[in-house]
């Protein structure tokens, strides 16, 4: 049997259509208390929440579907009054549209994913900026291309229990919230999750609440994530990583330099991604970007032991992966963020300074003996003396 | 006009007009390349960027120039080798006492405090000045080049720091040549009388009474560079011949490994990790 035995449900609908019928004045009001912003396509007969509570609060509440997945249909309660929608009052039949009456159709639908790729549709009525971004995803992208594990609103934010995210005045992202983020997206990205819990990032942020590391929305952004594997997304990774990175009033506090941009883009290296950022954004290069040194969820600090790349025999790992046949010394050739000083790659410094004063002594000395030559041309011509 | 002014003078066969030729495109080619890799958040760098199909391939315009130069000084170096072992030529290029003597006279000259301008001979002392600026300069920047051409075959014996060093140098080389063929040889060749000798391969008697006194003086003389007699020349080519066929082969050679000794870096970069995207956790209770 797939439906809720009805037989169970039967004693209550006596009560429920007595209840409906002396609520009837104040449920129009409750649904006119939602608020303004929120457009209700409100059903010729409303049903309130607890209408439905009444059967969907019985615990291990649960239907079998056509592929043998159960599904539960116990709401709890407690966690939805406490949910944003909740507390805001959200009818379920502002989603559960088509569920307005009592006794009600089943629910038709073959598995567990495909109540979520259908019904996560109905978020827009609200959310239509965030619906909106969505569908330029790459979740979005997955889905159409027929992927149903791709998320939906309803995977990250389960709709019955989902508390605010933002503060309601600012905007801002709650701390609780962010600290929760890549908790989210571990459900789908397990693996990842774990490569970025360990990482200096994800260590900082689990461990210690720190919220000024990125979590996972920083750099792939919220609801409108895109394709982290592109050419564009690669070429563009320096400008995503400098966002904090050259940011002192983060970096400060942990005695980073904000130098790393610059560096890098004085640099052979950072010298082409850059243009190829600005003038070829979606061409390959095989130029470096700052994850193929530093890592990318696995991000560790540059003075670890094991992996980090300030120690030279790390980073010739590192610098073997694109170019096979380097050296012992051949790391060096990489000014490793420095800028070249007397105590840093002091030949690079002196050969700067050497240039600095050579090149104005030669052009300064040829430009002053041309400047002679015309004016002694020019004094000849006015004297009228034909030049030796 | 005079008669001397029709009585015409050798200055250059059409091999080291050639040569010339060669050392201008190229050199042209590789300031014109090299320039927008040392400042191409500027404007002008931006727009050859952009004009001759962006960095990649500018980097190969730039190497392939390179190329040609190297050629054109293997080439220049040969044929000094047969113009001094051969036909024994006064080494009139090398730098004298004389020339510095000269190059203060003739700024005293136009400064006004001597009356006569320095009387020289083959070449003055600014074309011997721009002669071994450019040598300089294209020792300067074959060898910082290799080391940017060739940084993995450069730190199996160098520090690695030499590398951006070469870099830091080359740049400031680059910036150095190109103004001073801007200011020197421009004006040198260009405004202050426009000498066609480089193209023409020849003088008027009047223009090397003005600027080269002393060789028309040595040529009228019949002291100049004389051509030695047939068999002497066949003696010294049979001599020069092999040893230069040698000395050829060494220089391809080096060009070829220039070019040829490593591949830098791979042209594909693999994914860093091969990473299953989805993977999700152990369901929840």
């Amino acid at each position: 049997m797939r439906r809720p035995k009805l037989t169970h449900i039967f004693p209550f609908l006596a009560g429920i259509v007595l209840v409906a019928l002396v609520m009837a004045g104040s449920r129009s009001e409750t649904a006119r208390a939602a608020p303004d912003a929120i457009p209700v396509n409100a059903p010729a007969v409303q049903m309130d929440n607890s209408d439905c509570l009444v059967c969907h609060n019985r615990p291990k509440f649960t239907t079998s579907l056509p592929n043998d997945e159960k599904l539960v249909l116990t709401i709890d309660e407690d966690k939805f009054n406490k949910s944003v929608h909740g507390e805001n009052q959200i009818a379920c039949t502002d989603c559960h549209a088509d569920f307005t009456s009592f006794p009600h159709d089943d629910l038709k639908a073959n598995s567990l994913r495909e109540i979520a790729t259908t019904y996560y549709t109905t978020c827009q009525q609200c959310h239509a900026e965030q619906y909106n971004k969505v569908l330029d995803s790459v979740h979005q992208r997955a889905l159409a291309g027929g992927n149903t594990n791709a998320a939906v609103c309803s995977d990250c934010h389960n709709p019955h229990e989902q508390t605010r995210i933002t503060n309601k005045d600012s905007g801002e992202i709650l701390i609780t919230a962010r600290l929760h983020i890549p908790q989210t997206c571990a459900s789908c990205h397990s693996t990842i999750y774990d490569a970025y819990k360990n990482s200096v990032h994800g260590n900082a942020l689990t461990e210690e609440n720190n919220t000024d590391v990125p979590t996972c929305i920083d750099c792939h952004g919220v609801h409108n994530i895109q394709d982290p594997t592109t050419v564009t997304f690669r070429n563009s990774t320096p400008f995503l990583c400098a966002k904090c990175h050259t940011d002192s009033t983060i970096m400060d506090k942990y005695g980073i330099s904000t130098n790393v941009l610059n560096s890098y883009v004085a640099d052979f290296h950072g010298t082409t991604v850059k243009l190829f950022e600005e003038e070829f954004p979606g061409q390959p290069t095989n130029k470096p970007v700052c994850t193929d040194c530093h890592g990318v969820h696995n991000i560790s600090k540059v003075d670890n032991i094991e992996a980090g790349i300030a120690l030279r025999e790390n980073l010739l790992i590192k610098c073997q992966r694109c170019h096979p046949g380097a050296t012992a010394n051949f790391p060096a050739a990489w000014m490793s963020h420095y800028e070249p000083s007397p105590e840093h790659y002091p030949i690079v410094y002196y050969v700067n300074l050497f240039y600095k004063f050579f090149i104005p002594t030669v052009l300064g000395g040829m430009t002053f003996f041309v400047i002679t030559d015309i004016y002694r041309r020019i004094v000849n011509r006015v004297k009228g003396v034909r030049h030796s | 006009m005079s008669k001397s002014t029709t009585n015409l003078y050798l200055r250059f066969p059409v091999l080291r007009r050639i040569e010339h030729l060669i050392m201008l495109l190229s050199f042209t080619t590789l300031g014109l390349t090299g320039l927008p890799q040392k400042y191409p958040e500027s404007s002008p760098g931006a727009f050859v960027l952009n004009i001759l199909g962006g960095i990649e391939t500018l980097r190969l315009i730039h190497r392939s120039a390179a190329i040609v130069m190297m050629f054109g000084t293997a080439y220049h170096i040969l044929v000094m080798g047969y113009s001094v072992f051969v036909l024994r030529d006064q080494m009139s290029m090398l730098p004298t006492i004389q020339d510095a003597k000269d190059g203060i006279q003739a700024l005293l000259y136009n400064i006004g405090i001597v009356k006569t301008y320095p009387q020289m001979g083959r070449y003055t002392f600014e074309e011997k000045l721009e002669y071994w600026a450019f040598a300089w300069g294209a020792a300067v920047m074959g060898a910082t080049g290799f080391f940017m051409w060739n940084p993995i075959t450069a730190t199996q014996y160098l520090p690695g720091q030499f590398v951006p060093a070469a870099k830091a140098a080359h740049g400031g080389e680059a910036v150095l040549a190109v103004l001073a063929i801007i200011i020197w040889h421009m004006y040198g060749v260009h405004i202050k009388r426009f000498n066609k000798a480089m193209w023409t391969g020849t003088q008027t008697e009047h223009e090397m009474l003005h600027e080269h006194p002393l060789e028309l003086a040595d040529i009228k003389a019949g002291i100049a560079d004389r051509r030695p007699d047939a068999a002497t020349l066949r003696k010294r080519k049979l001599f020069y011949y092999p040893i230069a066929a040698i000395v050829t082969v060494v220089m391809l050679g080096g060009i070829f490994g220039f070019i040829n000794a490593e591949e830098t870096a791979l042209t594909t970069i693999t994914p860093l990790t091969e990473t299953e995207i989805y993977v999700p956790q152990t369901p929840q209770p």
